[in-house]
């Protein structure tokens, strides 16, 4: 190739056609000497020029290797080093770099690489000084050397830090730009740095941590504080949540600074993750996030005269909830964890004094403080590197140079020693500090047993706190010396309690935890965590969850990071996910939990769904393992207590209409759909701030408090949900009653069915896209199955659609009397529903036209259907009131009370229990079982009823009364004896059966009349009678005996099992239903025959012209 | 260089999708389509005109970052503009747009206009997946969709302008608010006083260096 050293000028003179081939680049290397020196006339040739070679560069490594060997041998990147060294501007030095991008991005052969690398001029165009005011200039060389950084090994690391002359440009060039307000360009440097800890490389990395980790760990942390103290603000003066956005991005970008600082920690370079750590501990999370905690606002002022900034403890205990859920390296998160639980009361105070002890004298400490690093990055840098005598260059990053110049000189020797003591003494350093923290906590657990405050149980003798002497004294003792903030050597204890320290044992486990059994009162023995304490006084949600969320968010993800070494949340009785066993779990914490569940019980709660949620997550996390529950008996009565609680505040909601039983399943798949997740939570500003009712805010139903009745009703739903699942849970049950159809018990499409004996009616179906096919029409239970013939075997179908019958609406056709419109919602709980019902429109499954042999069978069909949706619906709405041990409740529970009566007195009358009533009350069977029903029935019956002559005109100024009476805080017990009164002289029993006759036909008209939402408004509480407790009466008439008087059933059998089950609480329902399906399905040994077939008897009666049961 | 708007975009999808192809292609029309050379950049930046209106397109690869969460997120969110990038030759590639669209939608803030991309539209030959099926997906998730080739520089520029297009109306509902550089959106300098000294050449130029048609 180079055979003819003379002429390749020649023929580079005039340019060869084909633009890749080494003829082209002799051709470009021509122009480039020619034009050594850049004009405004050569410029543009330049650039293409520069571009051209790239491009050749790029093909001869893909195809020819001479190409390279020759750009080597004329060190043409040279040529590009003069040309920076002009300063051209930014067209051609954009252009420039953009070339450089190419060729080392594109290059695949190692040795090309090599060889580019290999003479040092990279590395002289990395630290020359572009004009980095321009941003374009500044984002190519960032993606230049980002891209470098990814060609990094451990190979060509060597290209780039020289171990003699310790210089490691692309490194400490890059950090300069760490915090540069362009986003892209700050991820860049992360990136690089990222890549360059990656490098297994120990020289290179010992010179990171020697010379650069402090000078940018420090500023980094400076750097991330600062965004703090921007979003505390931003949430101290947004209490109308104008600037969400705004709040938003400062969140995320905390949260990217933590996932940032839990990639470098995950790399595990011990070295500089003790660095790190160290910074973060000390500079960051102690003095800003922990010290917040208890902070009251008070003396805010006094902090910001003296620049020991703070946040408010909404803010604080967020962040720390962030932390606790992305870092988990072991010496970070174990000290931190270990500063908040143990630190006494006057520990910050300490400090402070400490701090400013230290601010007079800055070597004699490091002060836990947040303070702006001693000097820019790129000045320690220099300092650090030895590049001083470098001419300085433009700074890119101003922000260094912010607030407090005198502090910036003041600390400079502190901050510098801060770190070098810390590889030479072993008591201040980074290194130490994980050693130190153990030993702390060590220490902390020794007199676990003392601060009885903490413990379940204090074992007897050892009560007095010699932990708090303890720590007394060694405050007294740092004090006296002057010396670190940090808690004295464990030395300087008395020996025997370092001793017992070590030698905690299964067995003093064991043993304390059978001390729990003598239970001392736990208040007052004098020992405050000044942290932990005020973490738990945020419990309290009397007036409002603001801080309580972000409390139960901060205790769960510490129970959950897998970096908190065993031991250190079971010594501060707060067993952890990880804890093998939970027998001593903090009272103090587990009862300001059970506080937030039964205050989210009350009508007027100010506690939101996802408090409410977390507070039963972390019930468990601390008393629940694997397979056994360790709650202590009083606390499972109080979580009984508050799950009754619960039940009683859905039952006032709980009115038997349409929309309860599509709200109730809608909450419950949402909320299966759905689980809380922590970590998005702690990823919503939403929440940071003051909680709101309002739903125009846009904030998800379970992190605000409801608004308006009706999501008070969805509200109650999911706290009965919850504490249910809560109380199942505790009692390692598994729930068996909700979801309220499961699916086993549901007819699945193609599924073969025994269809003997079963009623089945044929009719042709078209659907919307005009398609016809023949079905014949079965109604189960739960659904409407249309089944096409098996061509296999006689008298079976198979089901070609299956629907929720609960979700049928049919009306006829008007023209052809043989013909009936069919449309089949879908379940609501598969349908997202805004918060806002009116809203929600239903999707059809299917929506057709059903054509009928003749009109007789069209009737027939009709009426099964709308039968068959009411029993649907009433079925499960017994179901429901099963689940809130509503005694009355197997009774068809009724309907929308009739509108000119009280709601309130409606209700009562239908949930009352009647203990004193031989014979159950016609109430229970005059409301139909038909929603809409009784509210026909009310107006249009005419048989006697003192009931109905006592209340109506009390009732019709219903919408005054109710309101009324909703203000109206009448308690449990009036109430009932109120009703026992009214139903014990009234309701004569006469016209059972003919009120058990009329009506069905009625309801069919109802049920589309019926106004939904009034009706949500919650009646007056149900009485208490309900309560299984008051059920020891044995002849106290019940549904089941009510169902006895009509429906041909052997009423001992159902009696006994009324007896035995209303002694027992809810389960006992539930299987004398199962008993009452079986007795009444006997005939039928068919699958297919609904129970309900006999059970349409009794309910409707001779009236019943087209579907002739048995 | 003045401009209106300046739009951050990131380039997403599985390696060898052609993303920093189709970088270069767009930024860097010059560079030929030629039968045995694949060449890419990891960043690029260009001025278009929308509306009478100079924006200037910053593209961000991403690639080879993905082993560093901190470091997908960030880039998510620092941008108002997604190109999801698929190999219509590579059926795998096509079944990953799941992946990363859920990731883009997590970490990404809601307004980001995320186009859809076929890539290598020009090897027909050895299509594994119908334009139909990318269609389909982007109705599916509300992406804007096309097939590109970086080869043949087909629909190149249609790709990254009709994206800036979008994000550009969305600017004018009030959609972005664009007071907030977080978004990957910035005002152009010409509404802050710019400090003319530094201009350099770079003013007189006027040209960016791929911007030029040619």
């Amino acid at each position: 190739m180079f055979q003819r050293p003379r002429n390749w000028i020649n023929q580079a003179l005039w340019k060869p056609r084909n633009p890749h081939s080494l003829e082209h680049l002799k051709f470009l290397y021509g122009v480039l000497a020619k034009n050594a020196v850049v004009t405004e006339q050569n410029r543009s040739l330049l650039v293409e020029t520069l571009r051209s070679i790239s491009e050749i560069l790029i093909w001869g490594d893909q195809n020819d290797s001479s190409v390279f060997d020759f750009f080597l041998e004329k060190n043409m990147l040279l040529f590009f080093l003069r040309i920076l060294r002009q300063k051209t501007g930014r067209y051609v030095c954009v252009q420039l770099l953009q070339t450089l991008n190419i060729l080392f991005e594109n290059i695949q052969n190692e040795t090309s690489l090599y060889y580019l690398l290999s003479n040092n001029h990279v590395n002289s165009i990395i630290v020359h000084k572009f004009d980095f005011s321009d941003e374009e200039v500044l984002a190519y060389y960032i993606s230049f050397i980002k891209t470098l950084s990814l060609k990094l090994n451990s190979h060509t690391i060597h290209f780039f830090y020289n171990e003699h002359t310790n210089d490691f440009p692309l490194y400490t060039e890059a950090i300069k730009f760490f915090n540069h307000s362009e986003s892209m360009v700050r991820i860049a440097v992360r990136t690089l740095t990222l890549n360059v800890y990656k490098v297994d490389d120990k020289s290179m990395l010992q010179f990171i941590r020697a010379k650069t980790a402090a000078p940018y760990f420090s500023n980094l942390v400076w750097f991330i504080g600062n965004h703090i103290l921007e979003l505390d603000n931003c949430v101290k003066n947004d209490a109308d949540h104008q600037s969400r956005g705004r709040l938003g991005d400062l969140v995320a970008e905390h949260l990217d600074h933590l996932h940032y600082l839990n990639d470098i920690l995950c790399l595990n370079i011990k070295d500089l993750n003790d660095v790190l750590t160290d910074h973060l501990l000390n500079r960051l999370f102690i003095p800003l996030y922990v010290y917040s905690l208890s902070h009251d606002g008070t003396e805010e002022v006094r902090y910001q005269q003296d620049g020991r900034s703070r946040v408010s403890p909404v803010v604080s205990l967020f962040l720390l909830s962030q932390v606790f859920l992305i870092i988990q390296h072991a010496p970070l998160v174990n000290s931190l964890a270990d500063f908040v639980f143990n630190q006494g009361p006057q520990g910050e105070a300490l400090e402070e004094e400490q701090a400013t002890n230290s601010h007079q004298d800055p070597s004699s400490g490091n002060p836990r403080r947040f303070f702006p690093p001693a000097e820019t990055l790129e000045k320690s840098l220099e300092a650090s590197i030895g590049r001083g005598k470098k001419k300085q260059k433009k700074q890119p990053n101003s922000r260094n140079t912010e607030p407090g110049e005198d502090e910036q000189t003041e600390y400079t020797e502190g901050n510098s020693t801060f770190y070098k003591d810390s590889g030479e003494f072993p008591d201040t350093g980074a290194e130490d500090l994980s050693l130190r923290s153990v030993k702390t906590s060590d220490r902390s657990r020794a007199p676990l047993v003392g601060p009885a405050h903490w413990l379940m149980g204090p074992i007897d003798g050892q009560a007095p706190s010699d932990y708090t002497l303890m720590y007394r004294r060694s405050s007294t003792e740092s004090q006296m010396q002057g010396t670190s903030v940090r808690r004295s050597k464990p030395t300087a204890l008395p020996g025997d309690t370092v001793i017992s320290s070590q030698n905690i044992t299964d067995e003093e486990k064991c043993s304390r935890a059978a001390a729990t059994g003598v239970r001392q009162t736990e208040t007052t023995t004098g020992f405050k965590r000044r942290y932990l304490d005020a973490i738990f006084d945020t419990l309290d949600c009397g007036n409002n969850d603001y801080e309580a969320l972000f409390s139960l968010c901060l205790l769960y993800a510490m129970g959950k990071n897998e970096g908190i070494r065993e031991g250190l949340m079971d010594a501060v009785a707060m067993p952890s996910v990880h804890s093998p066993t939970k027998q001593h779990y903090s009272s103090p914490l587990l009862e300001r939990l059970l506080k937030v569940l039964e205050l989210s019980t009350k009508q007027v709660s100010a506690v939101r769904v996802a408090t409410l949620w977390l507070s039963c997550t972390l019930v468990k996390q601390l008393v629940l393992s694997r397979d056994q529950c360790y709650l202590q008996d009083r606390h499972v009565a109080y979580v009984e207590g508050v799950r009754e609680a619960a039940t009683l505040l859905l039952r006032m909601f709980y009115k038997g209409d349409e929309i309860f039983l599509d709200m109730f399943e809608d909450e419950f798949g949402k909320m299966k759909e759905k689980p809380l997740n922590v970590e998005y939570l702690t990823m919503d500003p939403s929440v940071l701030l003051p909680p709101t009712g309002t739903p125009l805010t846009g904030i998800e139903f379970d992190k605000r408090l409801p608004c308006g009745e009706v999501e008070r009703a969805r509200k109650a739903m999911r706290t009965f949900f919850l504490l249910r699942d809560l109380s199942l849970s505790l009692q390692l049950k598994v729930e068996d009653q909700l979801p309220l159809t499961k699916d086993s018990e549901l007819i699945k499409e193609n599924e073969k069915l025994d269809l003997n004996n079963s009623d089945l009616i044929a009719c042709t179906v078209v659907t919307e896209d005009k398609q016809r096919v023949r079905r014949f029409l079965v109604i189960d239970v739960y659904q409407l199955i249309l089944v096409e013939p098996d061509t296999k075997k006689l008298g079976w179908g198979v089901a070609r659609f299956v629907g929720y019958l609960q979700d049928v609406e049919v009306t006829a056709d008007k023209e052809d009397s043989r013909a009936l419109h069919v449309q089949i919602h879908k379940p609501t709980s598969s349908v997202s529903v805004q918060a806002s019902p009116s809203s929600y429109k239903p999707m059809p499954l299917l929506s057709a036209k059903f054509i009928f042999d003749d009109h007789i069978r069209c009737m027939a069909a009709k009426q099964r259907m709308t039968k068959g949706r009411s029993r649907a619906r009433q079925a499960k709405m017994r179901l429901i009131s099963k689940l809130l041990d509503m005694p009355a409740a197997v009774s068809p529970p009724s309907p929308t009370p009739p509108p000119h009566r009280t709601l309130q007195m409606g209700a009562m009358r239908m949930y009352t229990a009647h203990p004193s009533h031989q014979d159950p009350p016609p109430t229970m069977r005059k409301f139909g079982p038909v929603p809409g029903f009784a509210q026909r029935r009310a107006s249009s019956q005419t048989s006697p009823s003192s009931r109905r002559s006592a209340s109506p005109n009390k009732g019709r100024s219903s919408p005054k009364a109710q309101n009324r009476s909703l203000q109206h805080e009448t308690s449990v017990e009036e109430a009932r004896e109120a009703i026992l009164a009214e139903t014990a002289e009234a309701i004569p029993l006469q016209d059972l059966s003919k009120q058990g006759r009329s009506f069905p036909q009625e309801s069919e008209k109802e049920l589309s009349s019926t106004n939904l939402s009034p009706s949500l408004r919650p009646a007056k509480a149900p009485p208490a009678s309900l309560l299984p407790r008051q059920d020891d009466d044995g002849d106290r008439p019940s549904y089941h005996e009510s169902v006895k008087l009509t429906r041909p059933a052997d009423p001992d059998r159902i009696r006994s099992i009324s007896d035995t089950s209303s002694r027992q609480g809810r389960k006992e329902t539930r299987s004398a239903e199962g008993d009452r399906r079986r007795s009444s399905s006997d005939g039928s040994g068919s699958r297919i025959k609904p129970t309900w077939h006999h059970g349409a008897h009794w309910y409707t009666g001779d009236t019943d012209d087209g579907d002739n049961g048995d | 260089m003045s401009y209106a708007y300046l739009f951050k975009y990131i380039i997403i999808g599985d390696t060898g999708v052609g993303k920093s192809c189709l970088l270069l292609q767009f930024t860097d029309k010059r560079f030929q389509p030629v039968h045995d050379l694949t060449i890419g950049v990891e960043f690029g930046a260009r001025m278009i005109t929308i509306d009478g209106k100079q924006i200037k397109l910053q593209i961000w690869d991403t690639a080879g970052q993905e082993s560093f969460r901190s470091i997908t997120r960030s880039y998510y969110r620092g941008a108002a503009g997604a190109l999801l990038v698929y190999d219509i030759t590579r059926r795998d590639t096509f079944n990953h747009l799941t992946t990363w669209l859920e990731d883009a939608r997590q970490h990404s803030n809601s307004n980001m206009v995320i186009m859809l991309i076929g890539n290598k539209s020009d090897l027909e030959s050895r299509r594994e997946v119908k334009k139909e099926e990318g269609e389909a997906f982007a109705r599916e998730h509300g992406l804007i969709f096309m097939e590109t080739s970086a080869k043949t520089a087909a629909n190149v520029e249609e790709a990254f302008i009709n994206t800036a297009k979008e994000i550009y109306e969305k600017i004018q509902e009030g959609v972005f608010d664009i007071n907030n550089e977080a978004n990957g959106i910035k005002i152009g300098p010409q509404h802050s006083p710019s400090n003319p000294a530094l201009g350099g050449g770079g003013g007189a130029g006027g040209s960016q260096p791929g911007g030029g048609c040619c």
